[in-house]
């Protein structure tokens, strides 16, 4: 899968033109076409007691968000890439869904989610939503600057983490066409110990030893493309160890398949990958689970 | 008989600001939300005159204008252009196509950098079709 056409959905106090700038490195592979969208919240513009629906803010709002993607589409105009824009009174998942309904991107790009736990306990997060359901690669971008590390190019050394599930093969295959952008990649597996039949050294060794062989694989696959892959497996609780992982390797970017698990046992138990999307400081690339 | 003029611009107010002028001014006014619409009315409705935006979805000005110029049909089509994109990102715009495509395409007849008043624009689509 090439990555042609990116929609970029910005609330702008979440996602600026820095963000976008990290993402351009594409252009060494196939981008060609950027959409941005904005969603007004109604809440922002809705009927009010005593003053109504709120016009003037609505044009207010629309207007400083057209002036932002002018400046914006001018610079990407410069460099002959083609840009459209979206400004909508909506709500935000309904509307990213319209939209790539209408323009068929290859990535998603959206901020973090800026739900408290409880919050998102009950409402899900607009992440949990949107990731449950989309069904295009999504990547949630962070401000690293917030953690004290440098924003940089964001592809430039991903921490591939794969479940071996079909969402990790879509991540794979989609990988497999950015040898011009990705500086090194990092592949692992986690090996849930809850999954270990017995925690001896000689079954912990064993199972090192048959994952390692299929991330080897995996990082022939990759080096058959031109990119410089290193492969690591780690033992313990996947959510923990993938966090690990990235430090220990300063990952750019954590790329990940999404939970096949159904919705409620989501809600109560959890995704890994949605967690890791939701509260980590990196900026993380969700493959989604093909319907 | 009264001329034809398209104005393709995703804002529905800038439309309705064009069309007013057109009537105004004794055009026929057809409309067009996004490049892709804009050439399909441009190919149906055969219009004398193409008022473009820049900055739209479902296909940019810059696209629809580089198909206008590049169709043999089409491209002694008069455009306005008549959008908040710089006139100087579009020039740059078409030199960085044109050196990754190749082919220069001429500028257009007319561009006006949003907003303007009626009476200018009016006298935009006057000098091209009146």
């Amino acid at each position: 899968m090439k990555i042609k056409k990116l929609l970029f959905v910005t609330k702008f106090e979440d996602l600026c033109y820095d963000a976008l700038n990290a993402l351009l490195d594409l252009r060494k592979a196939d981008l060609e076409h950027v959409i941005f969208l904005n969603v007004i919240e109604r809440d922002k513009v809705a009927m009010k007691r005593g003053s109504g629906y709120l016009k003037e803010e609505e044009v207010k709002l629309k207007e400083t968000a057209n002036i932002r993607f002018i400046d914006w589409a001018e610079s990407l105009f410069e460099m002959g890439m083609e840009v459209g824009a979206y400004i909508e009174v909506s709500n935000l998942i309904p509307e990213i869904l319209k939209v790539v309904e209408k323009e068929h991107p290859d990535l998603v790009v959206v901020g973090r989610s800026h739900k408290g736990a409880l919050e998102q306990l009950y409402s899900r997060s607009d992440l949990t939503e949107l990731t449950r359901r989309i069904q295009v690669p999504t990547l949630v971008f962070k401000h690293m600057l917030e953690d004290n590390l440098l924003l940089e190019k964001i592809f430039d050394r991903p921490l591939l983490a794969t479940s071996w599930s079909a969402s990790s093969q879509a991540a794979v295959d989609s990988l497999k066409g950015l040898g011009r952008v990705i500086g090194q990649l990092h592949v692992m597996h986690v090996v849930n110990d809850n999954d270990l039949k017995s925690k001896d050294s000689h079954e912990v060794q064993n199972v090192r030893k048959f994952e390692r062989k299929r991330l080897d694989a995996l990082c022939d696959i990759f080096e058959q493309q031109g990119i410089d892959t290193r492969p690591h497996v780690y033992v313990g609780d996947p959510e923990k160890e993938i966090l690990k992982a990235a430090r220990e390797y300063q990952a750019s970017m954590i790329i990940l398949g999404s939970s096949e698990r159904n919705a409620i046992l989501e809600r109560w138990m959890g995704s890994i990958s949605r967690n890791i999307a939701d509260k980590s400081i990196y900026p993380c690339l969700l493959f989604p689970v093909k319907k | 008989m009264n001329k034809k003029v398209l104005v393709v611009d995703d804002d529905s107010d800038v439309r309705s600001f064009v069309v007013t002028v057109l009537e105004e001014n004794g055009y026929i006014p057809l409309q067009a939300c996004d490049g892709v619409e804009g050439l399909e009315k441009i190919q149906q409705e055969k219009p004398d005159l193409v008022i473009l935006d820049v900055l739209m979805p479902r296909g940019s000005g810059i696209r629809l204008y580089r198909q206008l110029k590049t169709h043999e049909a089409l491209k002694a089509l008069p455009v306005i252009m008549f959008t908040g994109i710089a006139m100087r990102s579009f020039l740059k715009s078409q030199k960085a196509l044109e050196a990754f495509n190749g082919g220069e395409i001429p500028k257009p007849d007319i561009y006006l950098e949003k907003p303007v008043e009626p009476e200018e624009l009016a006298r935009a689509i006057d000098t091209k079709i009146g």
